[in-house]
């Protein structure tokens, strides 16, 4: 319980360090807001000419978009200091941390947010679900709404995991940004569209390395059904919420592995 | 010139430095071009051809103006940083000019960018997909001429919202919604080909053409004989009015800094 109120202190402190620059930020939001809406703008304009993508139509593109737009933006509030991690290390900040009678992990979460990251990705992602939801054909009832609500959250905790793991290895190598930008960044490019358009190989990855697959395409998948499911195991639509868990438990158990690896980068 | 070709090849020796960047580079531009020959495949589905362009031509589309937009970013607060930190000060002292010093380093990155990300890309990507042949050897010479031109298109476009860091307290913000703009338009993630009619009449109006379709259309043999020195010459009408708007804008910038440094 205390380290739930430590969590939220520090989303609030972090939310009112982000006011003091009112202009500024509006407009960072704005510009950050534009380059994310960049991949739908471009994705509508093709759809006009072509219809559909393997069989999802515009609407169901954006559905699929939303998921993975809405989950990062929270991402953005918990995990910004694990996703700038290895800067953290290089500047010898982390050291702070260990001395303070909580854990450490605890302290990290929400420690800084991306505001302006967490509205124009939040923005995005709620006014695209607002578009797409009436007209995918979806019912939206309890069973839904549960089903919808959980996606977000193993979504985070998917994406989380993956931010702890690619801190971790922060704890062997000096230099790991480019192994998170490989996995992760150049990893999700991919996520936006149905992954039935690549290659095995590359839905392979996406399926069993970096599980970008449960945040958004399985879970549209039960919501919509769409013709192209029938190629994977269909279980893969209901064990969505066991992923998120399971990553983000090995995750964590890397986590404290790892931490006993710590050697400071200070004097 | 010589002493601009120095900052040239300067820039291209430190770039050279940073081993683990040559493989990250080549990594990006490949994912890329995958990730948007996949959604064309699966656009296609099996047909040959839709308007008259083929799979393959759309591919080659992909890979030379995703690569090349690849290869030629480069730091666009050069500027801004350079006036924030007050260097500025000193870098006008020095008896070269500025702007061509700014402009010939970014060259230097260009050039580092074209033979170890862009090639390589495209080496990778032949192997892997159908790529339409050139047209012929001249064509390739030609492209190869149209491509430079669209990088100066494209640094004037960028050098003229760096100017602009004289006025604004951060140009980050404009900087990424002109890329947003440049992206769409220069027909780098949407072929210019499948643009709704009215926005491709739109953007035969403005120098977003000239960057990367140009030098596309010249390769596939879209274009020929008289057709090539008039898109060039568009090319050229664009630099040249972009130099002006460019120029413009830093000569009132310089002037402005003067009066504050007092």
């Amino acid at each position: 319980m205390k380290e739930m109120k430590i969590v939220l202190q520090s989303l609030r402190m972090s939310m009112l360090s982000h006011l003091q620059y009112r202009a500024d930020s509006i407009v960072a939001t704005l510009a950050v807001f534009l380059r994310e809406a960049t991949s739908i703008i471009v994705i509508y304009l093709t759809l006009m000419k072509f219809d559909h993508i393997n069989g999802w139509n515009v609407n169901e593109m954006l559905f699929l978009f939303s998921l993975l737009f809405i989950t990062y933006s929270i991402i953005v509030i918990l995990f910004a200091d694990l996703r700038d991690f290895s800067r953290m290390i290089r500047e010898g900040r982390f050291d702070r941390l260990l001395v303070r009678p909580r854990g450490v992990l605890c302290q990290l979460i929400a420690n800084h947010s991306d505001i302006i990251a967490a509205i124009g990705h939040g923005m995005l992602g709620t006014i695209l679900f607002i578009v797409s939801a009436g007209r995918v054909g979806v019912v939206w009832n309890v069973s839904t709404v549960v089903y919808y609500i959980s996606t977000i959250i193993r979504g985070v905790l998917i994406q989380g995991g993956m931010f702890i793991i690619f801190s971790a290895l922060s704890f062997y190598f000096v230099e790991t940004n480019s192994i998170r930008d490989v996995f992760y960044w150049n990893m999700r490019k991919f996520a936006g569209y149905p992954i039935s358009i690549y290659n095995k190989l590359i839905q392979g990855i996406m399926i069993y390395v970096v599980p970008f697959a449960f945040v958004n395409y399985f879970p549209a998948q039960y919501l919509l059904r769409k013709a192209d499911m029938a190629q994977y195991p269909a279980i893969y639509m209901y064990i969505p919420p066991v992923v998120g868990i399971v990553v983000y438990v090995i995750a964590y158990v890397f986590w404290r592995v790892s931490i006993r690896f710590y050697k400071s980068t200070g004097n | 010139m010589r002493v601009y070709m120095e900052f040239a090849v300067k820039k291209f020796q430190n770039r050279l430095t940073y081993r683990l960047e040559f493989f990250m580079g080549i990594i990006n531009t490949i994912i890329t071009v995958v990730v948007f020959c996949s959604i064309y495949k699966a656009l296609y589905a099996g047909t040959d051809s839709v308007d008259g362009i083929t799979f393959q031509m759309v591919a080659t589309n992909f890979v030379i103006s995703l690569g090349l937009s690849n290869a030629f970013s480069f730091d666009e607060m050069f500027l801004q940083n350079k006036l924030h930190d007050g260097n500025i000060t000193s870098e006008l002292l020095k008896p070269v000019n500025f702007k061509f010093r700014m402009l010939w380093e970014n060259i230097g990155e260009g050039v580092f960018k074209i033979i170890f990300y862009f090639v390589p890309a495209v080496v990778f990507c032949s192997f892997f997909m159908e790529l339409s042949a050139p047209k012929d050897a001249v064509s390739v010479v030609l492209m190869g001429m149209s491509v430079i031109l669209g990088y100066f298109v494209l640094w004037q476009i960028s050098f003229i919202v760096q100017t602009w860091c004289f006025w604004l307290f951060s140009v980050w913000g404009i900087m990424t919604i002109k890329n947003v703009i440049v992206n769409i338009l220069a027909g780098s993630m949407i072929p210019i080909w499948f643009m709704p009619p009215l926005l491709r009449k739109v953007v035969s109006y403005t120098p977003f053409e000239a960057i990367y379709f140009t030098p596309i259309r010249i390769y596939l043999g879209e274009l020929t004989g008289s057709e090539i020195l008039y898109s060039m010459t568009i090319q050229i009408f664009w630099i040249m009015v972009l130099y002006l708007i460019g120029d413009f804008f830093w000569k009132k910038g310089i002037r402005k800094l003067v009066v504050q440094g007092g």
